[in-house]
């Protein structure tokens, strides 16, 4: 009977319903009310309003499902399977014998994920997946998931709909008038992740009306290489006697339906205030108009949610987040460290890096465990894009679902088996992939070898729908101490795979110098040589000033740095960098800590230990200074930032303590370790982190498990590092209960392990009654518990 | 009726003195580090903020002891929200939001300098609250004519007026999909900086001498008050 909805895409103007809210706010749907429970208490209602809009030429029709969600329904009397199933019945109902599609509505959850809240990604995919398992078995022709403000939840939810049906997938998402969702997603940044992730169209809908929306409709429809879909609200809301009326008459909203569609949009439909009178205006003005071509432009380009990078020129990338050869590194991997990694990525996006390579392949750990650890631990403090640097299919499968936005893949090779495995995972995701240009025989000497490599690899990504600008060819350095010869043949490669490939190409580049003295300088000579050569993606050390230098030298020089803009910007300082005489007296560190001048604590440390021992510093001025302040913040001299201050001023000085101590240093100078979590639910996580500072200040181990942290893993962190204190936080009345759940978790599974608790919500009292050992008023009061427990 | 806006009419200053008051201060010797820090993350919380209210006025109607309100499906429980608006016959629910950058940021500066993120931190609140003044201030104007002024703002989690009304109360005013505010599953409005409230509208008359410390079920214990400085929560 129907004709496809992907066959009609194709062929003509599909025109969607309009609001659904606004026609039952106007039947007396009460603030707060659900909605979707109407599909069950007045399915005639919802079926009339259907009716009207089939009437008024609507091709598709949207189930009453925005929030039919099981948080939304949560108590409410109705299974989320009971209200989809009724609100498909209805919409089934209303069609009869007519050519109309049903889209099986989905908004977003009502509750945020994971950085911004609390709800993870996989907890948000199983919510979808419910919806959608029941509106295939009811019957839908298509799956709509609209007015999407964070990316990564419609992620879920198109991950959702694509792996639990075959069905046709629609996404839009909201926008406001600065191109921006209220969780800070670009508009590019949307497109390359929902076409990524494959969906049918793509587009926008809500929060503006179609004149406001038109910058953004117009930037959709000059990237995207998927169908565009446009429900605007019917203009933007003013009070009128006290209603809420839209400004837009359905003429006007008609003509600009005109609008969008002369310019390429396929698929059209309302929003908010639009009734059967605009949707009908709509199908006079579009009904039975040919789909238009539309020119787009092709990009090569990576993103997170709020980041675009488009490879456009010299972009680089940072190799640091690697332990190969580093110790520290691979400590903090093993501990799960992520405080260490973090100030890797930090340090690295400081330094100009555009993108940052990730890396975490060590034997003794579960990469794929660690690889999604990290990628999340970062995304939740930056929005600098990701390379995911592991050839193990399962760990880039876990890294490319979790992260947020669109990845790079380092990498695949011209191996048949690589190849079939790899490229699959990289389309489902939409992501970007990094070829090395060699197979089972390993690394061809010649260019012309490399070259036919790269042919294939790009070749291959293109049986499996991935676009050659999605392709970044590598080829190779090979140090020049072993392989001289072939250093050339890198960088004829480069120019054969720029030239005849057309695509980007990517190359480590300090390898060059392995084994030669003065590495820097080879390593800077050869960057340039393959800048030249038309290398597009350098993986340097961005904390190598000389690099970025060269960098920057090279982009005016190459006339990229138009105008050399940023090298002026750069350079352009006119005061000649001289050797700071500071005429002020040198301070002692005592001092130092006490004033809180972080930035004079290294050199002063380095200072006194020409004169005594670490551990003598630490008692002799460190601890001292430390309880001074503390002294003056207990009787009111000194507030809370200051007292912070000082404690953040000695972990500049401990660092140089603890390079001094060697190795074993945690050890030497751990006064003794402490597990400290904000409780589950709790996302206030300030306070704790404060107590963590002042506590490492004063010489504690500090295991910090973040916040949201479900009791099993604050008892198995417990038992696993054997420590003999846990302090645990919350802030809210409701995620004390958390806190006295973990409280007896401990006490069952580690009963010598003492517990300290604090939060805005707590007191003594409060504290005795969930059976915390310790109250902590303040971080201060922390200090003297641990000080204490371990004394 | 229901107002959204995102509040491109309030130009936010950041009181120094509220910032201080947030972390603790009184009185203390700030060393000019700490005090150009102090300024340096006032202007920079408010390039990063991006403040958003909405809210919608009810009739009350008293049954069974609680408050129920016109046209909508939450009921508001508890003796302390009924003190509060105990003269009014109308009333006006808030909500308030800086948006997610600002959280982000704070996450930020607590791994590369926490002093930093404290008193971001304390300055996103500042902000939040000058949001909420300002957008009541605005609403008394419109009701002075009329000889009716608001009564305090009375949150969700206030006394015995129970947080767990969080939800329904954003689901009321659309919050969600208005602003960007959503709560989480343990009654934690997300974005972080944001309020919700319910304010009264009461005769000028009525209202004489309801303002103060007094009516607040925390006056007992605030240490802002005990402190010598008034309006502390």
């Amino acid at each position: 009977m129907h004709m496809d909805v992907r066959e009609s895409l194709d062929k003509e103007i599909l025109i969607f319903d309009g609001a659904m809210g606004t026609m039952l706010q106007s039947r007396g749907l009460q603030a707060g009310e659900l909605p979707e429970l109407l599909n069950i208490k007045k399915p005639e209602e919802i079926t009339a309003i259907h009716r009207g809009y089939i009437d008024a030429g609507a091709r598709i029709i949207t189930t009453n499902t925005f929030g039919a969600n099981e948080i939304k329904l949560m108590d409410k009397g109705f299974t989320v399977e009971e209200v989809v199933h009724a609100a498909v019945c209805n919409a089934m109902e209303a069609i009869g014998g007519t050519e109309v599609f049903i889209a099986l509505d989905i908004g977003p959850i009502g509750e945020l994920l994971e950085p911004m809240g609390t709800l993870t990604f996989d907890e948000a995919y199983n919510i979808f997946k419910r919806q959608v398992i029941q509106g295939v078995k009811s019957g839908v022709d298509l799956i709509l998931i609209e007015t999407m403000t964070d990316l990564y939840e419609a992620k879920a939810a198109v991950l959702a709909a694509k792996e639990n049906s075959n069905l046709p997938v629609f996404c839009t998402m909201s926008f406001e008038g600065n191109m921006r969702t209220f969780t800070g997603c670009s508009v590019d940044s949307m497109v390359m992740v929902l076409q990524g992730l494959g969906v049918d169209a793509l587009g926008v809908n809500c929060s503006l009306g179609p004149k406001e929306l038109a910058p953004i409709v117009d930037r959709i429809l000059h990237i995207s290489k998927v169908p565009v879909i446009v429900q605007p609200n019917a203009g933007l809301p003013t009070v009128l006697n006290d209603c809420t009326v839209f400004e837009l008459s359905p003429k006007e909203f008609g003509d600009w339906g005109y609008r969008f569609v002369k310019k390429g949009v396929r698929v059209v439909g309302g929003c908010c205030g639009t009734n059967y009178d605009h949707i009908e205006e709509l199908t006079d003005k579009i009904g039975g108009m040919d789909v238009q071509d539309r020119p787009y432009i092709s990009f090569s380009g990576v993103c997170t949610s709020t980041k675009t990078v488009f490879i456009d020129g010299i972009k680089v990338i940072g190799e640091r987040i690697n332990p190969t050869g580093k110790e520290k590194f691979k400590e903090a991997l093993k501990n799960g460290n992520m405080d260490y990694i973090l100030n890797e990525a930090i340090g690295q996006v400081d330094a100009g890096a555009h993108i940052l390579d990730v890396n975490v392949g060590l034997p003794e750990i579960d990469e794929r465990a660690t690889m999604i650890k990290v990628i999340r631990s970062i995304q939740s403090i930056l929005d600098v894009p990701l390379q995911i640097d592991s050839s193990d299919p399962e760990v880039i499968e876990g890294a490319l679902r979790y992260y947020n936005g669109k990845a790079i893949v380092n990498s695949v090779n011209g191996e048949d088996d690589t190849l079939d495995i790899i490229l699959p995972i990289v389309k489902k995701y939409g992501a970007a992939v990094v070829g090395l240009t060699l197979d089972e025989s390993g690394i061809p000497s010649r260019a012309e070898d490399r070259f036919k490599i790269a042919e294939k690899i790009v070749n291959r990504a293109g049986e499996y729908g991935i676009d050659r600008e999605d392709v970044y060819i590598d080829c190779l350095t090979l140090t020049a101490a072993a392989h001289q010869e072939d250093v050339v043949e890198t960088l004829k490669a480069l120019r054969l795979v720029k030239e005849r490939l057309n695509v980007k190409t990517i190359l480590g580049v300090s390898n060059i110098s392995f084994g030669l003295p003065n590495r820097d300088l080879l390593n800077r000579t050869f960057l340039v040589a393959s800048l030249a050569a038309g290398l597009d993606l350098p993986i340097i050390n961005p904390n190598d000033q000389d690099m970025m230098d060269t960098i920057k030298a090279f982009n005016v020089l190459w006339n990229y740095d138009s105008g050399a803009i940023d090298y002026l910007e750069s350079y352009n300082t006119n005061t000649a960098i001289e050797p700071q005489v500071s005429n002020k007296p040198t301070k002692e560190l005592f001092d130092i800590v006490v004033q809180g001048n972080r930035d004079e604590a290294q050199e002063a440390t380095i200072r006194l230990l020409q004169d005594k021992g670490p551990l003598e510093i630490v008692d002799e001025d460190i601890v001292p200074a430390l309880d001074l302040v503390g002294k003056r913040y207990e009787r009111g001299e000194a507030f809370l930032p200051q007292l912070i201050q000082s404690a953040e001023t000695v972990g500049e000085s401990f660092k140089i303590i603890k390079e001094k101590l060697g190795e074993n240093s945690a050890e030497k100078l751990s006064k003794g370790k402490i597990v400290l979590a904000t409780v589950k639910g709790d996302i206030h996580d300030i306070g704790k982190n404060i107590v963590k500072v002042l506590l490492e200040s004063y010489g504690f181990e500090v295991i910090d498990l973040g916040k949201d942290v479900p009791s099993e893993t604050v008892v198995d962190e417990a038992i696993k590092n054997e420590v003999k204190l846990v302090g645990l936080s919350a802030l809210m009345t409701t995620t004390v209960k958390s806190m006295e759940e973990t409280i007896r978790a401990l006490k069952e599974a580690h009963p010598t392990c003492k517990v300290m608790v604090g939060g805005a919500v707590l007191n003594e009292e409060y504290a005795n009654a969930i059976c915390a050992d310790y109250y902590a008023k303040d971080a201060k009061e922390a200090v003297v518990i641990a000080n204490k427990v371990f004394g | 009726m229901l107002y959204v806006g995102d509040s491109d009419i309030m130009t936010l200053c950041i009181d120094r003195k509220e910032v201080l008051r947030y972390l603790g201060y009184r009185g203390q010797y700030i060393g000019s580090d700490l005090d150009s820090l102090i300024g340096e993350c006032i202007d920079e919380t408010k390039s990063i903020i991006k403040p958003r209210y909405t809210y919608k006025a009810f009739q009350i109607v008293r049954r069974d002891g609680n408050i129920h309100l016109m046209g909508c499906t939450l009921t508001l429980e508890g003796r302390d929200i009924a003190r509060q608006l105990e003269n009014a016959n109308l009333c006006i629910l808030m909500a308030v939001t800086l948006g997610n950058a600002i959280d982000t940021k704070i996450r930020y500066y607590e791994k590369v300098d926490m002093t930093k993120a404290l008193i971001l931190d304390a300055c996103a609140t500042t902000a939040v609250e000058e949001v909420c003044d300002n957008l009541c201030n605005e609403i008394e104007d419109g009701l002075r004519y009329r000889g009716q002024k608001l009564t305090y703002r009375y949150s969700p989690g206030y006394g015995d007026f129970s947080i767990d009304i969080q939800r329904d109360f954003i689901s009321v005013l659309r919050a969600d999909r208005g602003i960007g505010l959503n709560v989480s599953s343990h009654s934690i409005l997300v974005p972080r900086k944001s309020v919700t409230a319910i304010v009264g509208i009461v005769d000028i008359k009525q209202a004489e001498g309801e303002k103060g410390c007094l009516n607040c079920s925390r006056y007992l214990d605030c240490k802002f008050r005990k402190a010598g400085d008034a309006h502390g929560c």
